[in-house]
Order: structure tokens, then sequence, then C-alpha cells
């Protein structure tokens, strides 16, 4: 008698979500088997990355961060175009720095004109990431849902704090959400839960588990996101059964190991190389736990991933 | 008894009534909405309603009540059904009819009267009276008195070996002469053997009482029992008296009591504090039974393991510090005086034995007063207190665990929490539509508070009316000013300053809706936790039985809600109310339940929670109304 190997018995499906509009729309999601178990089930939607931009000048960035953008990081869409149009983006992330009371505490008036001009300016689908902070997101992610109308986008972080207010604002002009809670299946499963009853469609909702770099707690996410996949995938848990966005950019460009330089630290070895490996290892990781998109910042990164990404999709 | 057909309009609908019902509390019972917010005290006049035709009777002050309105308007709290009626609900009462079809058949369990209960079975106590007449010594028979008690007690009654202490052989010389040699004894097995802990002079076998005490980290309760005599009530339990536990002043949980006790002086003073708490309650159960205290015989306490150690004194520190070890979990049977109990220095105190740290004396009490340790079928015991307990099993086996609940339910922790007591708002309904609310409170006083099952009727209410969402988060955006913004943030006003007796407003705040979150998170956790231990799922449960002093009432439906309690047939559940208090006067009434205090303490197997991981994941998942786990509640959420 032949030899079988054991195969998991999977009783769920992730949703699918679709971005953005048009031609160059992304679907994600749609995933009936554990991420690449392609022996096992289907993966239909190969996950995604999204390049991060700002909506202002960086004024803490490394010089190895800084460089393949020298040209554009005064212009958030001239940022953005050139990931396109020379790094080959599928998806832009517009994280809202300026914006954050904590730091520049930009009028939303201000950065909504930003949001607006960068939505305009390109086709591929459009992420807004706004400042974590539950008051001043409530305000501004609602006007962010309001001028990207159309180009369903999709904007977060939300909370169990503001999840109403935002969530009111998405549904009224079909924009897709980012349900974040920190690190923990239960939280995530309940802000879903809230966001269904609020009248979010199920296509609509994005996780975000809260991610952490390399070194830093990733191990945390990996397995939250790991049990996330099980319950959805093998427990029938649909509250679960959403993709998962990770934001890897800003997690893993603030660590100490991606700032120190070589001469400062030269056990560290090099600090390019270095930077782009850890922040490529963290979107690895996050991806083999579950990941549907993630944000990063580096071409050098996203092109390791998206390698890495396409033989383990490949036939 | 007769029953009435009571017509509702514009409902139109019509329930059976007991002659004498009270209008209000039979709108409740059916699921009726008629705006209530004073209790039913009569001073709120918002419960008025239309008799459109039939017969009623009003209580006393109803005149007064409705004095301004047509003569068929009357007060639904102070009406009495007297015979078939139709009423009429006025606009600001009524509830679309969808939320009645929801509602099958009404489930509201009450606690049983205690003081009804105990009425059949036979007294067989611990301690028990014999009179005895000697012979008067004579000069060709000098035998001392003590021994020529013994010698009667073993040649006419057959008992062989009875102790006499120093405290009886003090007072016996001049009893016995008084008597003329005729004395009643009181004789108790204790740790001793057969011992004589009461010589009284005549013939007073049949006055015999005994004292049973529950001893909660919040309330104590008593009650006092005729051991012979139920003729009068047909119940042996004549007093009932409850008090809160004066060691609250030094924490409100068995943990910050147990720090006390590491202070200078603390054990002692804990001590102090619960038996002060105890004096007054005897005092008050004599007083109003007209008791002399001589005539107790024994007392039975059932207290929590933290409870049992400072009663007696005992160092409690153990429990609280990993691997939670208590002095002791089989109690030795004392003496009143020993700790300070007054007028009863000799009478043997009972303890109720414990199974482990946290599952106490007051849990075996409650078990065997449950029975379900006499069962094939199993069962789940629910004790909702200040430290959630729960047991599982039936006669072969029993497993136990408890869970840090927190005194939430027995209004510990709320801000306008109270116990069950006098004035405290036990049930709640709240329109749907308006957002208007429906109280009743304990004795239809004017409100004080809230209790337990007030709380619960409450959440599960807001929940199901929307004025709050799954996360216990109030909804801002409604069309009533009972949702409003208070100092401690968003809340619910239930009762507005000028019904209440405090004059101020009785509110349910976030914070509180938090903590009774937790409570019930833990409890529901606790519960999971065992069942998967045992390999069990929760339809395999034939009864779940809820004890608890929370108050008088439990709608299992609306703790279903709230998830708090398993969703399983309403018509398995059981409410018992306070089942230590119940298992102590079973102990003090018969040696029979003794026996089986001690069986059922061996027999359970404790599942430690503290530090469990799985509880922590089953409380994090239980964190939400009804529960994260959506599929765990799919019917009340179908309901909802
Ligand atoms: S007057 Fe009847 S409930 Fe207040």
């Amino acid at each position: 008698m032949g030899f079988e190997i054991p195969k998991i018995r999977y009783t769920g499906k992730i949703k699918k979500v679709t971005l953005g509009y048009g031609e160059r729309q992304v679907k994600i999601g749609g995933e009936g088997c554990y991420p690449f178990y392609t022996f096992e089930g289907d993966m239909p939607n190969p996950p995604r990355v999204a390049f991060e931009v700002w909506d202002c000048e960086p004024d803490d960035w490394q010089e190895w961060a800084i460089e393949p953008f020298r040209d554009v990081l005064h212009d958030p869409v001239l940022w953005a175009k050139k990931c396109i149009d020379v790094y080959g983006a599928e998806l832009i992330a517009l994280n809202l720095k300026s914006a954050d009371p904590n730091g520049m505490n930009r009028d939303v008036e201000d950065v909504v004109e930003v949001v607006k001009k960068v939505a305009g300016a390109i086709d591929c689908p459009l992420i807004v990431w706004g400042t974590s902070n539950d008051d001043k997101d409530a305000v501004l992610l609602r006007r962010v849902a309001e001028v990207c109308e159309g180009k369903n986008i999709a904007l977060g972080p939300l909370s169990e704090k503001n999840y109403k207010q935002i969530g009111a604002m998405a549904i009224g002009y079909s924009q897709v959400v980012m349900a974040s809670t920190p690190i923990d299946v239960n939280l995530a499963k309940q802000l879903n839960i809230l966001l269904g009853n609020l009248g979010v469609q199920d296509e609509k909702i994005l996780i975000d588990p809260t991610s952490g770099s390399l070194g830093y707690g990733l191990e945390y996410t990996y397995s939250v996101m790991e049990r996330d996949r099980m319950a959805a995938l093998t427990q029938e848990d649909t509250k679960l059964q959403y993709p998962i966005i990770c934001n890897v950019a800003q997690e893993v460009w603030k660590t100490k190991e991606t700032r120190l330089t070589e001469q400062e630290e030269p056990r560290l070895g090099n600090e390019v190389r270095r930077s782009i490996l850890m922040e490529s290892v963290t979107a690895m990781s996050l991806l083999i736990a579950g990941a549907d998109i993630v944000i990063m910042r580096h071409p050098e990164g996203v092109r390791l991933i998206k390698e890495m990404i396409g033989e383990l999709t490949a036939e | 008894m007769d029953k009435h057909r009571i017509r509702f309009l514009p409902l139109d609908i019509t329930y059976l009534a007991q002659d004498g019902e009270n209008l209000l509390d039979f709108a409740m019972d059916v699921g009726v909405h008629i705006n209530a917010s004073c209790g039913g005290n009569g001073t709120c006049k918002r419960c008025k309603v239309r008799l459109v035709e039939g017969r009623v009777d009003f209580c006393q002050d109803q005149a007064l009540s409705v004095s301004g309105h047509g003569e068929d308007i009357v007060l639904a709290c102070q009406t009495r059904i007297k015979g078939d009626a139709v009423f009429e609900i006025p606009l600001e009462s009524q509830i679309d009819r969808s939320a009645l079809k929801s509602r099958k058949s009404p489930n509201i369990l009450s606690a049983p009267d205690s003081l009804a209960s105990l009425g059949g079975i036979s007294p067989d106590p611990v301690a028990y009276k014999i009179n005895i007449t000697l012979e008067p010594p004579g000069i060709d028979n000098n035998m001392a008195d003590s021994e020529r008690l013994i010698r009667v007690l073993k040649n006419s009654h057959n008992m062989g070996d009875v102790k006499i202490n120093l405290n009886i052989l003090k007072r016996l010389p001049s009893l016995l002469r008084n008597s003329g040699w005729d004395v009643t004894l009181t004789i108790a097995e204790t740790d001793m053997g057969l011992e004589i802990t009461d010589v009284q002079v005549g013939n007073t076998p049949k006055k015999q009482y005994a004292l049973a005490i529950d001893i909660g980290t919040t309330t104590v309760c008593g009650q006092i029992i005729d051991l012979w005599d139920c003729s009068k009530t047909g119940s042996r339990v004549i007093g009932e008296s409850a008090d809160y536990n004066a060691q609250i002043s030094y924490g409100d949980d068995v943990i910050t009591r147990i720090m006390h006790t590491r202070k200078k002086g603390g054990l002692k003073r804990l001590q102090e504090a619960v038996v002060k708490t105890i004096n007054l309650i005897i005092d008050e159960l004599t007083d109003k039974a007209g008791i002399e205290r001589s005539f107790i015989s024994h007392m039975v306490c059932a207290g929590n393991t933290t409870m049992t150690h400072l009663l007696l004194g005992v160092e409690p520190r153990y429990i609280m510090i990993s691997p939670y070890t208590p002095a002791f979990v089989f109690p030795p049977v004392i003496k009143g005086g020993d700790i300070g109990i007054k007028g009863l220095d000799n009478t043997p105190l009972y303890l109720f034995p414990c199974v482990s740290s946290y599952v106490g004396g007051d849990i075996v009490a409650g078990v065997i007063s449950s029975g379900m340790a006499k069962e094939g079928d199993i069962s789940l015991f629910i004790d909702i207190g200040t430290n959630g307990e729960i047991v599982l099993g039936n006669k072969d086996w029993l497993m136990c665990a408890s869970c840090s609940a927190g005194p939430a339910f027995e209004g510990g922790g709320i801000s306008h929490g109270m116990r069950a007591a006098k004035g405290a708002i036990e049930q709640v309904r709240i329109n749907k539509k308006t957002y208007e609310p429906m109280i009743l409170t304990i004795g239809h006083s004017k409100p004080l508070g809230i209790c337990g099952s007030g709380l619960i009727d409450s959440i599960a209410e807001m929940l199901s009316a929307g004025i709050i969402t799954e996360n216990g988060r109030f909804n801002r955006e409604l069309p009533t000013d009972r949702v409003r913004e208070g100092k401690d943030g968003y809340e619910y006003v239930l009762c507005y300053g000028k019904e209440t007796q405090t004059g101020r407003d009785i509110c349910l705040t976030e914070i509180d809706i938090d903590n009774i979150m937790r409570a019930k998170a833990a409890m529901f956790a606790g519960c999971k936790v065992l069942l998967d231990s045992a390999g069990l799922y929760f339809n395999e449960l034939k009864r779940v039985i809820i004890a608890g002093g929370f108050g008088h009432f439990l709608d299992p439906s609306k703790a279903q809600i709230i998830g708090l309690l398993p969703e399983l047939p309403l018509e398995r559940f059981v409410f018992i109310g306070n089942s230590s208090l119940m298992g102590a006067s079973l102990f003090a009434l018969s040696r029979e339940y003794a026996s089986e205090a001690e069986r059922v303490a061996r027999m359970m197997t404790n599942i430690e929670l503290t530090n469990n991981n799985r509880f922590m994941e089953e409380f994090m998942a239980a964190m939400f109304l009804p529960h994260t786990d959506l599929r765990l509640f799919s019917k009340t959420l179908g309901v909802r």
C-alpha cells in the first residue's frame, strides 16, 4: 500500500477583498488553505506588497532608506509615482505621519488635501494609514473616506474606540477598513463582530493584527496570525475569515538594528544589507504566518519578497 | 386557588394570574412592559394603566396615588388582581409586539423560600439533648458527681465514653443539687468523641435550637432552626438575618483580607470583625424569635477557605502564595467561647470542611444542599459570589474550580451596587423604543441600589435595546436623556434622584459594565475549562444549579444574553439562592448531612485556575457580550 501524506481538512475560506478600481484593482484573500500550502488547497490570489509613502518629508530616515527616493521625498505624489513607475508598485500605502498629534500635528484638512492629490494621481489601489491616535483618526479618516469616494481604498487603523465613526463613513463611501487590535485573537474577532453589526460588509474588512519587527515581538504577531488562520480555516470561525495586512515598514525601520552603522557597531556588519534583510525577513515571516498584504519601504526588500512569493506560489 | 384572566391592550394578549398578585409583578413575569422607575413603591406614578373592565384591589395609598387622574387610571404597582380584568397600557409604555413574540414562555426562577424549607427532614443533630434523673448521693453511695452522671448515661442510655470538660465540671455540683438531680444534658459529637457541652436544670430536651451561619466574604447570613418543633409555621427555620461582613472595611476580597493579616494585629482584627458580625446576627435572630441563647445546642458555619481560617484566627497567608496551600481543610470542632461568641462559650461550633485554598466549606455546603452528589446525572453547580466557584459531577465524581470573578454580582465595585436587600433593584426591563425602564425593587421599596440580578437584567436589556454594544460601550447617539456623560464616563440612568432613597440618581456606568463583564467572563471561562477538563460539552449537562445571594430572582435567558450562563434549554436551570446557608442548616439539622459534607469534601478534585493559560484564553474570549465565540450562543443571538 502506498504512503499517503496526511492532509489537513479545511472547512473555511478567507473572504475575497478587492482594493482599488478599474484595470489596476487588486484582489486579495480567497485562500482555502494555510499560507502557501497549495498542495492542500487553493490560494487564488497571491499575497501583495504595498510600497510605503509618507504624506510629508521624513526627517529622521536613515541615509540608506532615503537613497532610493531622494529625488521625490519632498512630494508624496512624485514619491508614489516613482514607486509605481520605477519600482513596479502594485499598491501604495500612504502613511499620514504629519497628522500625528504627538508629532507635526498637521491640520486635518491640510492632510486630506494631500490624500486627495495622491489618490488622484495614481491608478493603483491606495491604502491610507492614519496616526493610530483614536480621536484624530476618527476625524481624519472619516474625511479621507469621503474625499476618496469611488476609489475603493483601504483605510485604517480602526480601533474598538473609533470603529463606529470611521466605519459608518466607510460604509457610506464604500471603502475597505483595516480593523486593528493589539496582538490578540479574541480582540480581533470582537472588533470584526462589532464592524459586522455596524453594517460593514464582509468583503470590506481587513485584519491588522498589529505587527512587531524581527527581534521586537515578531513571534507574538506570528503566533496570533497562525491562530487566526487556524480558527478561520479549520474551525469555521467566520469572524476571522478576513485577509490580513501587516505594516512592516514602520516597525522595522525604527529599530536600533536598522539605525546603527557598521562603524558604530562593527559586529552588526553592513548597515544597508542588514536593514534590508531585517525588513525582508520580517515580511517573509509574516507572509508565512498568513499575511495577505505587507507594507514595505525599501525597493530591494520588496524585490526579495516578491521573488519569494513568486517561488512559493509557482505551479 | 382561582386563576384570573388578565388581558392587556392594545397588545391584546391574555395571561393567567394568581388571585391577589400584584399587577406590576405580574406584568414583569409575563414580559409586558409598563414603565416603572420607583421599583413599585407607588411614588413615581409612572406605572399608570387604564382599567378597562374587571375587578381589582388597591394597596392603601392608591387613592393618593391616582389623584388627579380619571377614576379608571390605576398604578400597576399598587394594584392587586382580584378577578378577570382588562388593562390598557398607555402609549408611553408600549413596545412593539415583536418583542413579545420572541418570548415564548416566561421563565424567571425564584430562589426557594428558605423559611419554608427543611420541614420534611427529621432531625438527627450532631448535638442532642437528653433528660436524666440521678439518685442523690447518700452516705452509702458517695460517688463523685461526674462519675454518677456518666454511670447513668452508660447504664440507662447505653453511652460508653462521654467526656465532661472543665467548664461543665465547674458548674456541675451546684447545678445538680439546685435541680433536685433532674437535669437535661447536651451531648455533642466533638473532636473529643461524645462530650457533654451543657447541663440545664429540669426537663428541656424539646427546647433545642441550632444556628446555621454562612460566612461570606461580603455578607454574613444566619438562620435559627427549631430542631423539634415545626408546628408554628410548618418550618424549622424560625428566623433569618443577614449583614455585611464587618471585615469589609479591611478589603473587598479575600486577597486584600489576607494581605491585611500581614499587618501587625491584622489577623486578630479580622477575626474580631467577623465575630462581631456573627454576634450581631445571633442577637437579632434570638431577639426576633424570642429565644434564650442557652437553648442553642450547637452552631454550624460554612465559609470559604479564607473565611474559615480567619474565623479560627489561623494564618491564611499561604493561601495566596503559589502553590496555594491552606493551613487545614478539615477544621476542628471548637466552642463559641474560643473565638469570642457571646453567651455561647461552651456551645460547639462546627465548620464545614474545605477542599482547597479557593474552594471552601461554603461550596461543600452548597453541593450537599443541591443534592447533585447523590444523583447519577451530571450537574454543574455555579455559585455566583465574590469568588465564583463551580462544581461539576455526580454521585461518583466531583471536580471543582474557583475563578476570581470579583464581587460585582454582590454589588461590589459597582457604583450603585448593593447586596440583595430591601430597596435593591432586582428586576429590570427596558423599552426598546423609548429606552424607558421598568424596575422592581426588593420589598417594593424606594430604590436604594442595584443587586446582582438587577445588574444581569439591566445589562441584558441594555444590550437587547441597543443601548450598549457587544463590547459593553454605550451607544452615544440614542434619542434618550437616560444615556448621558457622567463624571465616570457614559452611563444609563435607571432611576432619577427624586425617585430614590438617597436622592441621588441610580446609574450604570461603562466602568460598572466592564466589571460585570469581567465577573461573568471569569465565571463562564471557569465553567468552560472545567467541562473541557472532564471532556464534556455543555449540552451533556442535565442540570445547571445556580447558587448565590445576588437576588431573589434569576432569569436564565437574561443571563444567557450576557453570556453568564451557557446556552441550554431553560428548564435545565435551577436557582437555589444562598445554598451555603441552606447546607449549613441541613448540617445543623441532621448528622447525615454532616457526614455527607465530609464525603463530598474528600471526593472533590480541585482544578487550579490561577496561572492557568487555558483559563486566561477562555476569559479573554468571554470578555464580550455574550461571547467572542458566537457559535456558543447562536440561539440567543438569533432570538435577539
Ligand atoms: S408608582 Fe408604580 S412603579 Fe412607581
